[in-house]
């Protein structure tokens, strides 16, 4: 692969993310984990999966997001499991394995074990994020603001402050 | 066979276990001036900053973020971890772990085998015992009398407050403050002395305690006897964890055992970083590790023994204690242990320390396994009996609306008001916990739900975020921490078949749950659905007969776990007949022998025992000191 070739794929990896994980990819590249998922995803994944994965890109990001993930992403006996694991990768910093019958129709890796990919994918999981917390034993809120109103859930916070 | 070569100093006491008993025992003895020496079986982890770094990583990295998780597991020294825990079956014992499990139930407790013991991963509940505490026997004629009462042990208490420093207010804690119909009518009279007072302001309150704070006033019957009905009450409970210290009301200071203190001064983190971590910045990850150490764990209090010791002082980690050896007048004249170069590998070079007290301190566990492989304390037969723990049940459920969990220490607040009460004569008391980390410890939350709503609701994107705010803000916990009465049938014992790779004995643990604490915890989930119910809670609690802590009560099934509150063991008393030690510590058979930690408390109650033990401490400390200038008059 080229350099050239490899930032259009990893452009890709990071709209298809996007989609999947309802943050858009600016988000995802300030947690700072996006080039190692990539890798740990390039190290997963046989090449022509990975390639069919990531050929929807140039069609998301504009209306009929929903309409494509659900009909070629999760549905799909190929793209489905791959889908369902990046998610929980975003979310949780946590690889989890492809089914067993996934890997006997598609390959297996030696990279596709259950496993948090480094510290900085477990604090900056969108999990703690998407439930108004923090990571727990990581970016602490301060003395006492645990006994604080809890933030809004994204979309009301935005419809109150516009 | 060669000689055990003698380590070349006597000391004056040698302590086994750097734990909590050890180090403020350590700090009491170097400071009357009293040489003393630590033998730590693990590794320590406090020398630098660097390493208690790595153990936080350690937590990060970790897919099962268990209270022993962040620390090692040395296959040489294995430490029990509540992963280990399954339903034992038919006569064979479960040997899965480190324990080995003969039942009928699991004993579901861990404990941590480290430099700092398992403070290290407590939650720093410090927590007083009530009056009534002391005395089961002869108020309900059941367990046994304690050989002296709450104000014996009031002064030294304090003491123990302000060693870990813990964050309260004495205005709220009294019995009565907190809601607590007590058995004795006078026992909230003087809960606290006059004038004193915890060293630092209480933690504030969460967001859930607040919201719990909703059913404040609701009557909930406990018991027979109408006029057992309590009427709930969330209240603040008392931590070991750094607030904002109080100035004391006049400029004389607060009365604290015998003398007057002045302001306290609150401890950050051990090490060369020791500026780093003054008060709770909220990393809600208390259990198993506070990144900053505002949280107290012993190497704060082993950093002063080894401070005002200096040569006084020594502590050798990686050190496995063996045997307690006997002279031929049944006094101690040696310890035998291992010294071990590799954390891991089993190879070690056999040792003797040599004093004139000897105290063991490794924990309710440790120090019977020690004693038994040791074949001494043997005349009343009560050592390794008697293990009690907090039976911990869990009611989890969904709030009506956000509630803001995973935020702040793990647990504020708490339902006090089971602690005690007439009823205590058929039902174990009880304390309700409310946890701050929703569905954490009940289902694994939040990651569960993430795996939950993408493998099986099928969401993604925004809709994912959305319903994962949605579930989540909703968690909500409570924790039941149920009183065991002493039975002398929950016991550790050892046996020869089981070891670890470094020869030594690994437990033996038999153990049940009697009617009277399956009725306090039948009585708890009660309460729970009716708070449940009061609040608007759907309840989500799910208990099955496949869980390794099942049992029933009356035809329910119920899930209970281990609180590591490990108690009981070598318990204190008033004749060699019903007790391995004396109100002092100190052993009925072995006169410079002493045990102490939690294993010496007669009955467990309601309240966390670290404190207590804690307290417990100071009136060993006091008799050791008296012993030794005792021995050195001789």
């Amino acid at each position: 692969m080229t350099t050239h070739d490899d930032t259009i794929a990893y452009d890709a990896f990071l709209t298809v993310s996007a989609a999947l994980t309802g943050y858009n990819a600016a988000e995802l590249q300030a947690t700072g984990c996006a080039a190692e998922y990539w890798h740990h995803v390039q190290q997963v994944l046989p090449e022509d999966i990975l390639k069919k994965f990531l050929s929807p890109a140039p069609r998301l990001g504009k209306k009929d997001d929903d309409k494509i993930i659900r009909e070629s992403y999760l549905p799909d006996r190929c793209l489905g499991p791959v889908a369902r694991s990046l998610i929980q990768l975003w979310y949780t910093g946590q690889w989890v394995p492809l089914p067993q019958e996934w890997r006997e129709n598609y390959g297996a890796s030696r990279f596709d074990v259950v496993k948090i990919i480094s510290t900085r994918a477990y604090k900056e999981g969108l999990v703690w994020d998407a439930i108004g917390a923090h990571p727990q034993g990581a970016k602490q809120q301060g003395f006492g603001a645990w006994s604080l109103e809890p933030p809004k859930q994204r979309g009301q916070a935005d419809d109150r402050n516009s | 066979m060669t000689a055990i070569p003698d380590d070349e100093r006597c000391y004056d006491v040698v302590i086994v276990g750097a734990g909590f008993a050890g180090g403020i025992l350590a700090k009491e003895l170097v400071s009357e001036g009293h040489s003393v020496l630590i033998l730590e079986a693990g590794e320590d982890h406090g020398k630098t900053w660097e390493t208690y770094r790595s153990y936080l990583d350690q937590y990060y990295l970790s897919l099962a973020k268990t209270p022993n998780s962040p620390y090692p597991n040395l296959p040489t020294l294995p430490s029990p971890s509540v992963l280990d825990i399954t339903a034992v079956r038919g006569t064979e014992p479960d040997t899965n772990g480190y324990f080995v499990q003969r039942g009928p139930l699991p004993f579901g407790s861990n404990y941590l085998m480290a430099y700092g013991g398992t403070s290290l991963h407590w939650l720093g509940t410090s927590l007083r015992m009530m009056p009534a505490d002391f005395e089961m026997q002869s108020r309900f004629g059941l367990g046994v009398d304690w050989p002296f009462k709450y104000d014996d042990l009031k002064k030294d208490y304090e003491r123990a407050e302000w060693e870990i420093g813990v964050s309260a207010d004495a205005v709220e804690q009294t019995p009565k403050a907190l809601g607590i119909k007590t058995s004795g009518p006078k026992d909230s009279n003087d809960y606290f002395a006059k004038d004193y007072d915890y060293p630092m302001h209480s933690i504030p309150s969460s967001y859930v305690d607040e919201f719990f704070a909703r059913a404040d006033g609701m009557a909930i019957e406990v018991g027979e006897d109408a006029s057992d009905t309590v009427h709930l009450k969330v209240s603040r409970t008392p931590q070991g964890r750094n607030s904002t210290p109080r100035s004391p009301k006049n400029g004389q200071g607060i009365p604290v055992g015998d003398e007057v203190r002045k302001q306290f001064q609150p401890r950050g983190a051990t090490g060369p970083f020791a500026y780093m971590g003054q008060r709770c910045e909220g990393n809600s990850s208390c259990i198993p590790i506070c990144p900053i150490q505002a949280k107290y764990n012993a190497m704060k209090t082993l950093e002063d023994a080894n401070h005002i010791g200096k040569s006084l002082m020594e502590t050798i980690t990686q050190a496995i204690a063996s045997k307690v050896e006997l002279d031929e007048n049944g006094r101690v004249s040696g310890i035998t242990y291992k010294k071990y170069p590799f954390p891991g590998v089993p190879q070690y070079e056999l040792r003797r320390a040599r004093g004139k007290h000897y105290v063991l301190a490794g924990g309710a566990v440790e120090n019977v396994t020690l004693a038994l492989a040791s074949g001494i304390c043997k005349s009343s037969d009560e050592l390794g009996r008697n293990l009690m723990d907090h039976p911990y049940m869990m009611t989890w459920g969904a709030a009506p609306e956000p509630v803001g969990p995973f935020r702040g220490p793990g647990s504020t607040s708490s339902y006090a008001n089971f602690r005690d009460g007439g009823f205590r004569d058929k039902t174990a008391a009880f304390r309700l916990e409310i946890g701050n980390w929703g569905w954490n410890f009940a289902a694994g939350s939040p990651n569960s739900d993430v795996a939950r709503l993408v493998e099986q609701e099928n969401l993604y994107g925004s809709a994912l975020r959305d319903k994962l705010y949605h579930d989540v803000q909703r968690q909500v916990r409570l924790g039941t921490l149920v009183e065991q009465l002493p039975r002398s049938t929950n016991r550790i014992t050892i046996d020869p078949a089981y070891r670890t790779p470094m020869g030594e004995y690994r437990p033996v643990i038999s153990y049940d749950l009697d009617d009277y604490s399956r009725a306090g915890l039948a009585a708890a989930y009660e309460a729970c659905v009716r708070i449940f119910q009061r609040l608007g809670i759907k309840n989500h609690t799910a208990y099955s007969p496949s869980d390794a802590g099942y049992f029933t009560y009356e035809g329910k099934g119920y899930t209970f776990f281990g609180a590591g509150h490990l108690v009981g063991t070598h318990r204190i008393g008033t004749h060699k007949s019903n007790s391995v030690t004396n109100d002092q510590m100190r052993s009925w058979d072995h006169d410079n022998l002493w045990l102490v930690g939690a294993g010496s408390m007669p009955t467990i109650a309601t309240s966390n025992p670290t404190l207590t033990l804690s307290a417990m401490v100071y009136r060993a400390a006091r008799a050791i000191t008296a012993a030794v200038r005792e021995g050195g008059a001789k």
